[in-house]
């Protein structure tokens, strides 16, 4: 291994993480600026039951009309970000506990997750050129995250078998695209995850004090067809 | 997502119209001297608004602000995309990113920096702000359904309830807002019914239920304290429809309920809900507050209206910045309670039309009732029929967010009513109930433009419909 790709995968990793981190905290700082108010009324329901139900909505496909009529939507939302954990343990793994890459089966999973995920962040990007509601809305940021997500994923399926010794430039692109997502996601869209757990808190705190989240009556096909008599 | 032909699109582009705000300037009324009410003047908007938007914004807004990532799934939750689908404008996302847009230009990162990279952008004058006046009160109305729909958590409609307010300090609205605004500030209510009519239709209404009973001790008391329930109503009662003030007495008559309406204080509606502005939501609804306190009741009861019920129950007690004291409920609650009681009996049959029910916006997905309509539906209705899709997933009667008051926005209300009347055909109902003053208004419009063979009424209706007096059954 050279020392350029050794470097690579641990100090600038590690400068690039700490980097993510001190500006993640200062952005949570700003976040906390912003005021909240109190609630003044009688509960009609429990808000942590709401903000857990909140929560765990990434999970339940069910729980909104949006992604029940779209499960193949939703399993592509599934593969994309296990893709993303995939790769994101693939820096980790490769400096850290090359081992577990050398069982052939983990290291085949890991590159049929990624690979799974890059073709679905290509079908995603189709979508976005494609339909006219996402381009409308669409920023360069939009369009730069996915791709770059893209050509990660590519590089993280080529880099996982971790093998330097064949060559070392699907390493050196992979961990330099990393340490590169470090710097720029906190700017980007992709922080979204950050912000992912405050959004659903906050709304499903609220809706749990009302007693609207966890809904307490039926959904979906489970709520009747049209027409149908309770008589 | 289906895409067909092109059709029309764009938002509404509606001029401001300030002839009323000038009228009311000019005619020294109360809330304007005293800058209550904003009325517009030109020069220096764009200004006002940035600091307003810095000053106000709240914590859960402001992730509202950052977490959208643009994956467009609130799209087909929206009854306006619904009716437009080829027209991005129309979706919840687009509307939102107008305002999102001025956050991230001026409030967040990496907008203030590279706004292009993100597409951040700045307002240039007054006509931006007017476009925007087009887009937050004209093609939204507010129903939240977006935000049930939305994986990231995004409250759109408080995104869209948040920029009518800083446009409402500007007085850049459309005229219904402001009239209806200024007559709430200057009168207590909505539609500026003097007490002298208020006084007059209660009394009209007491009578009618005495002849119906035959019964003179029946009566519609005014500012009795000590009663039990202090019953606040929609000015819409007074005005158009007194009827359900009468079922009301008459149900709070056979259970012999202590009850009272307040003098003052007695307009449960809020304007401020819809226009944003919580100064007028903090006044309307401790107007209430203190007529239970004055009066020393024990329960607060909202009649049937959805924005009524989630200013007062809910949102109204943060606006006043009031810790709630008394139990605040809806009355198709306090039937619920009557029935599970005992305390009236009914019979079904009288209401054997099939019925179908429409869940208010307000109450079913910013309130906590849903099945308790139903419960007392199932008791008094022979044939119920659900609506499909319901409960917090019914979609609005199009007449929310306040647009029955805004003209202008009429003709693409009625367009986007289309998956409405859809819904509501596909029940077969003759009639379709809602716990809401609004949404009688906006059914009733889908109804006549769509030409549905049904008609709207409340639950208070039904329940009386079906009410078998004390000592009937025996004869």
């Amino acid at each position: 291994m050279s020392d350029t790709l050794r470097i690579l995968e641990n100090e600038v990793q590690i400068a690039a993480l700490a980097f993510m981190a001190v500006v993640y905290t200062v952005r949570l700082a700003w976040l906390f600026r912003f005021r909240m108010g109190r609630e003044r009324t009688f509960p009609a329901g429990r808000e942590a039951a709401g903000a857990g139900y909140s929560l765990m909505n990434i999970a339940m496909p069910g729980a909104m009309e949006s992604t029940r009529k779209r499960p193949g939507f939703y399993a592509q939302f599934v593969v994309f970000h296990l893709g993303v954990a995939a790769a994101i343990a693939g820096t980790f793994i490769i400096p850290y506990a090359p081992a577990l890459f050398e069982v052939r089966p983990v290291m085949r999973a890991f590159q049929a997750v990624i690979a799974a995920a890059f073709f679905v962040g290509l079908s995603r990007l189709v979508r976005r050129l494609g339909n006219p509601v996402l381009r409308e809305v669409s920023s360069p940021d939009d369009y730069f995250s996915l791709i770059l997500l893209m050509l990660w994923f590519a590089a993280a399926a080529l880099a996982v078998p971790n093998r330097p010794d064949k060559g070392e430039w699907p390493l050196i692109l992979y961990f330099g695209l990393t340490a590169f997502f470090l710097v720029y996601v906190p700017f980007s869209k992709i922080c979204h995850y950050l912000y992912y757990p405050f959004t659903r808190y906050y709304l499903g705190r609220a809706l749990g004090h009302r007693g609207a989240l966890p809904p307490k009556g039926k959904t979906g096909a489970a709520a009747g067809r049209p027409g149908e008599s309770r008589a | 997502m289906r895409w067909r032909k092109k059709g029309p699109s764009g938002v509404v582009s509606a001029p401001l119209d300030t002839r009323t705000q000038d009228k009311a300037r000019a005619d020294g009324l109360a809330s304007v001297r005293e800058n209550r009410l904003r009325t517009y003047e030109p020069g220096g908007n764009v200004s006002r608004f940035l600091d307003l938007l810095e000053k106000r914004i709240s914590r859960s807004l402001a992730v509202s602000m950052t977490a959208c990532v643009h994956c467009g799934l609130c799209a087909e939750s929206c009854h306006y995309f619904l009716a437009r689908p080829d027209d991005p404008t129309m979706t919840p996302v687009w509307k939102a990113d107008q305002i999102r847009k001025i956050f991230k230009r001026h409030v967040d990162w990496t907008g203030r920096i590279v706004p292009w990279w993100i597409k951040a952008g700045s307002l240039r004058g007054d006509e931006d702000l007017n476009r925007l006046k087009n887009i937050v009160f004209g093609s939204c109305s507010a129903c939240r359904r977006c935000t049930y729909n939305c994986p990231m958590g995004v409250d759109t409609g408080l995104l869209v309830r948040f920029t009518r307010g800083l446009l409402t300090e500007l007085g850049i609205v459309p005229e219904g807002v402001f009239n209806v605004s200024r007559d709430q500030w200057e009168t207590g209510n909505q539609m500026a019914v003097s007490e002298k009519d208020y006084l007059e239709t209660l009394e009209w209404m007491r009578d009618e239920v005495r002849t119906e009973l035959g019964d003179d001790s029946v009566d519609i008391p005014v500012d009795r304290a000590g009663a039990d329930i202090l019953y606040t109503i929609n000015p819409r009662e007074i005005k158009f429809d007194p009827r359900s003030i009468a079922h009301a007495a008459k149900i709070f008559h056979v259970v012999g309920a202590s009850w009272t309406l307040p003098k003052w204080g007695w307009d449960q509606t809020n304007f401020g809900l819809f226009s944003g502005d919580d100064r007028l939501g903090a006044f309307v609804a401790r107007n209430v507050y203190e007529a239970a306190e004055r009066l020393g009741v024990k329960r607060i009861v909202i009649s049937e209206c959805g924005h009524g019920y989630r200013s007062t129950r809910w949102e109204g007690y943060t606006w006043a910045g009031y810790d709630q004291r008394l139990p605040t409920e809806s009355v198709v609650v306090t039937l619920k309670r009557y029935l599970e009681a005992g305390r009236i009996e009914v019979d079904p049959a009288r209401n054997a039309d099939p019925v179908t029910f429409h869940d208010s916006c307000n109450i079913a997905r910013s309130g906590d009732l849903v099945e308790e309509p139903r419960e007392v539906l199932g008791r008094v209705c022979s044939d119920f029929r659900e609506m499909h899709p319901n409960r917090r997933e019914n979609f609005c009667c199009t007449g929310g967010g306040g647009l029955l008051s805004m003209a202008e926005y009429r003709p693409l209300r009625l367009e986007a009513a289309k998956t409405k009347a859809e819904q509501l055909r596909a029940t077969g109902a003759k009639l379709v109930c809602t716990m809401c003053h609004n949404c009688i208004d906006g059914l009733n419009d889908v109804i006549k433009h769509y030409k549905l063979p049904m008609r709207v009424v409340q639950v208070l209706e039904l329940v009386s419909n079906a009410l078998v007096l004390p000592g009937a059954k025996a004869k």
